[in-house]
Parts: C-alpha cells; structure tokens; sequence
C-alpha cells in the first residue's frame, strides 16, 4: 500500500524506501470527524461545521476538524477540493473578497475566531500564513522580517534586529542573508524567498502557521530545506499544510485529513491514512486511481 | 484518411503575392506615420532652433515688433500653472486609483466612478475651459493661473486616477494578501505593500498626467488668459508658452513667429524630457 502510494508522485525525489513517516501517535478513532485525543494531545484549533461558500456556490460542507497543538496537520486532496478555501478561512483573509463567506465555528484555544466580535488583526497575529507563491514585501530583507513586529509591537532599535535574527535564523535563512539585510528582499532565489516569508510570520510569534502549497513554486532542493524546517518549527507552532504532494504530507505531517469535493471525507494519523485507509475514496486518491 | 494525391491545389503563387502585398501595406502606413511625427519634430526644430538664445530663456518679452527679448515669463507661468494642477490633480487621481483598485474593485459605485472617468478623458478640453471659466473666473470676477491650474487638473485627474488603477492591479494579489495576513490594516497594506511596489508605475503616471497637459491651450484661453508682463501672482492673469505660441503665430512680425516656434520647441523638448525620465524610471524599479 504505501510502495503503490509512494511511487505515483511525478515530483517526488525520493524512493519510497527513503521516504520519513512520521512515528505513528496512537489514537483510538479513526472517524472522519478527528482522532479522539489522547493525554499528550491537546486541541488548538477546533473546527466545526465550517461551511463556506463563493457566491451561491458551496465549496466547504460541513468541515468539523481538531488541529492538535505541536503537530503538523497536512491536507490533501485532488484540485479543487477545497483545501486551500479551508485553510484560508482561519486568518479571514477572505473577507477581502465582497461576495466570500464562511459559517460555522473555528474555536482557537475555545475562543471562535470566525466570531465578527474578534478583533481579525489580532487573529491575524496569531495565525502566520505562508502563501504558495513566495511574496516578499517591496523591501529590505531586515524590513520584511521586522514587518509584524513594527504593525503590533512597540520596541526599541536593538530588541527588533535581535528578534529580526532570530526570526532568520528559526528559518534557516540568516547565514545565507545576514551580510544582505538592507538588500531587497526581491532579490533573493526563490526558496529564499519563501524562508524570508516564513521568517517574517515567526517573527511575530504566532501560534498557529498556516502554509497553502508553500514549496510547489520551489525547487526540489529549496522544498528539502522547507519540510526540514517545517520538522524543526513544529516544536513551537500548530502547522496545518496544504499539499499537492503526497510524499510530502506523508514526510512532514503528524496527521492528515484527505479533503473531497468539499467535505472531509477522512482525518486520522498520517500513517493509518497512508497505509490503511479506512475510506474507499481515500484509498483511491492516495493510490493514484484519480486526482 | 484518404490521400491527397490529385486534389486540386491552390496557387502558391497567389499567396506569396497576397503575403507580400500586406507587408507592403503595413509597411507604407506605419512610414507615412512616423515619417509625419519626424516631419513635425524638424520642423519645429527647424525654425525653433533659431530662437533659443540665452535671452529666449532670460529675458521678458519686449513691446511688440521690436526685436529681441525672450519669454522667461511664460516659461515660468507655464511651470507654475503645472505645477498647481499637478498638486491638485495627482494626489486626487491617485487615490481615486486607489479607491477603484483597492477598494471600490467591481462595485456599482466604482464601476459608475470608472464610466465617468472614461467620459471624463473623452472630454474635450475646451469644455474643461468653459466649465473652470463659469466655477472659478466667473465667481473671481477675473482670469487667474489658479483657475487654469484647476482646469488642467481636471484634464489630469481621470488619467491620473485610471492608470493607477491599472497599476496597482499589476501588483500580484498574493502581495496584498500576505500584507493582511501578517495582520496590518487595510491602509497600512495599501500603502505600505502594495502602492510601494507599484511605486516607479505611479511616478511614471504622475509624469505622464503633467505630459498629457503640456500642451493644453484651449481651456488656459479661457481661464488664465497670458500676460505680457511678469506675474507670480497665481490669483491674476498669468503668462504661459501655449497661449504666448497661439498669439505669437497670429502676428504678422516674422520675430514672434520665430519664438513661437522656439515655444514649441521647448514643449517638445520637455515631454521627449519626461518620457526619457519615465524610462529611466521604470528601467530602475524593476530592482525591486
């Protein structure tokens, strides 16, 4: 099972022998709603009954989710499935678009962040996004990773290039750029790109990072170093990825939900997904049969 | 499938002449276009050339017919009439750019904004004139620079406010939305984020909106009015080079015919100026 799903991938660089399952958590529930939680696992971020729709058109039904605390969370799922839309409601960065909507609760730590009662910039705060294309800001390198810590903090010169350097250095970014901090930040490659987009959520100490595809506009060297880091930041944040790549969710995730048309069709352990699927479609999805 | 093989074929011939006939005909239009825009820029170079001295540049003009002199009035009173629609007509296009690619986007309320602009630029400008004439010169009770500053800003405004739009929706949507998802206002990521990268388009739109007024002479007839003497007063009649060329070339004195030519000249040399400077402009933004 995990041989047939491993070689489909056209991307993938690795053979399936190579490839890191994350050691499996035991829990009890293999439902499509989420694994019951054990004694180490704690809900961060509670999803239920998310619907959400563009227009008159649904594209969420029914999303009801547990994000667990220190855990990466990978969605999957074919095109279209609605996995970015789901993740994108959390920070409300839909809200931008007039005809966008979403009903039903996301409790962050039990408070609902959907609520129009919180304030959306201190959720924002709280919940870093990494977008699939790296999209440094029109400035220097030290500014982009300053740029949350100027929007909610106050603090003097020394105490923001110190966090500044910790931010790029949490991202594996700052030996490659501590001798270009006043260089654009457009001028890096790519894969440095979106480690300074990574460095720039840090920075702010959110508590949950939310990455939409974050290496599929990357090389497969630069993706290396992502998912390493992806490995090493899941000590401090609730990550919750959306790939493409299978191997990729079966390499960084601790859990992971299969979305379908919509609906969250499974959720449960990353390797339970992988090898025993408990749902048919599943099964198909993560043997190749479509998507 | 069938062969081919004893079907009827076209003439080559044929269309290799057809090819060649087209060529021609493109070719021919786009020479008798640039062979008109090279025939006016030597021209005016022709017989402007001869009236730029230092005292064309230094010097106020002398009383009619007699030789000498210059038009350092009204190239001072064309900078500063600029100059004042440029102050009220930039900042007000911008942010109505702003507002149609920011946040208006599809509305109603943008969309009528965006038809209106469209007739707006369709305009012409003598009616801008009349219009500055009956708000401004007619409740002043006398022409004035500051009443064709508002008429050029007017002309400014709707090209001001359309290419910025158009500009600011060149900035890649992932950029604003990275900008509000570190959690910054809706303000602070327009203008922070997404007006600073689209910051060499707007300069290049500002100058373009002062080019598109250059030669404007139409509405400054009818609300600035000229002086033959030196004013900085923006609140009376003031001289400037369209109108000084339009009267000029009405005169019978071969004098004044040949400084309006040297008027013209310096108009043209002022927007082949701005547009080099728009090149140079956008050849340096792309570093960012």
């Amino acid at each position: 099972m995990v041989g047939t799903a491993m070689e489909m991938s056209a991307t993938d660089t690795t053979t399936p022998h190579e490839a890191v399952v994350p050691p499996r958590i035991e829990v009890d529930d293999v439902s499509r709603t989420a694994p019951a939680a054990g004694g180490r696992l704690t809900t961060k971020l509670r999803v239920e009954n998310l619907d959400y729709f563009y227009g008159k058109q649904q594209a969420l039904f029914d999303n009801t989710i547990d994000y667990y605390e220190n855990k990466v969370t990978a969605i999957i799922g074919p095109s279209g499935c609605g996995k970015s839309t789901h993740i994108r409601t959390f920070n409300r960065i839909f809200e931008l678009y007039r005809d966008q909507r979403a009903s039903g609760r996301a409790l962050m730590n039990g408070k609902d962040i959907l609520s129009s009662s919180v304030d959306v910039l201190e959720v924002r705060r709280r919940i870093g996004m990494i977008f699939q294309k790296p999209s440094p800001f029109p400035m220097s390198v030290f500014e982009n990773t300053a740029y949350g810590l100027r929007l909610h903090y106050r603090m003097g010169r020394s105490e923001l290039a110190d966090r500044v350097e910790d931010a790029l250095r949490r991202a594996a970014l700052w030996e490659e750029v501590k001798d270009k901090l006043d260089e654009p930040g457009t001028a890096l490659s790519g894969g440095q790109q979106q480690r300074l987009c990574i460095a720039r959520a840090i920075a702010a100490e959110p508590e949950i990072l939310l990455m939409d595809e974050p290496s599929s506009a990357i090389d497969p060297v630069a993706t290396a170093k992502i998912e390493e880091l992806i490995d090493v930041l899941k000590k401090n944040y609730t990550i919750v990825i959306v790939t493409h790549n299978m191997q990729q969710a079966a390499r960084v995730s601790d859990y992971t939900a299969f979305f379908f048309e919509g609906y969250v069709v499974e959720y449960g352990d990353t390797r339970q997904i992988f090898e025993n699927p408990a749902e048919k479609k599943t099964e198909d999805y993560i043997t190749g049969r479509f998507g | 499938m069938s062969s081919l093989e004893g079907v009827p074929q076209r003439s080559r011939g044929r269309r290799k002449l057809g090819d060649r006939l087209v060529r021609v005909i493109a070719w021919a239009a786009a020479s008798v276009g640039i062979g008109a825009m090279v025939w006016i820029i030597v021209e005016v170079v022709r017989r402007g050339a001869g009236a730029w001295n230092w005292d064309f540049f230094s010097k106020m003009p002398t009383a009619a017919g007699a030789p000498g002199g210059g038009i350092l009035n009204a190239i001072v009173g064309t900078l500063l009439i600029t100059g004042i629609a440029a102050l009220m007509g930039i900042p007000a296009g911008f942010f109505a750019g702003v507002y149609l690619a920011e946040y208006g986007r599809n509305g109603r309320v943008a969309s009528t904004i965006r038809l209106i602009g469209n007739v707006m630029m369709g305009v012409p400008s003598i009616i801008v004139g009349v219009f500055a004439y009956a708000v401004v010169v007619a409740p002043m009770g006398h022409f004035s620079a500051f009443a064709g500053g508002v008429a050029l800003a007017i002309i400014m405004l709707p090209v001001m406010a359309r290419t910025s739009e158009d500009i600011l929706n060149l900035v890649p949507n992932e950029l604003r939305e990275s900008a509000l998802a570190m959690g910054a206002s809706r303000w602070r990521a327009t203008l922070g984020v997404v007006v600073r990268a689209a910051r060499s388009g707007l300069l290049t739109a500002g100058i373009l909106a002062v080019v598109r007024v250059s030669g404007e002479t139409a509405p400054l007839l009818l609300t600035v009015l000229n002086n033959n003497f030196w004013s900085s007063d923006i609140g009376r009649p003031m001289a400037n080079m369209t109108v000084t060329i339009y009267q000029y070339a009405n005169t019978p004195y071969a004098d004044l015919q040949q400084k309006a030519w040297g008027a013209s000249l310096l108009i043209i040399v002022g927007v082949l100026g701005a547009n080099l400077l728009v090149r140079l402009i956008m050849q340096r933004g792309k570093e960012w």
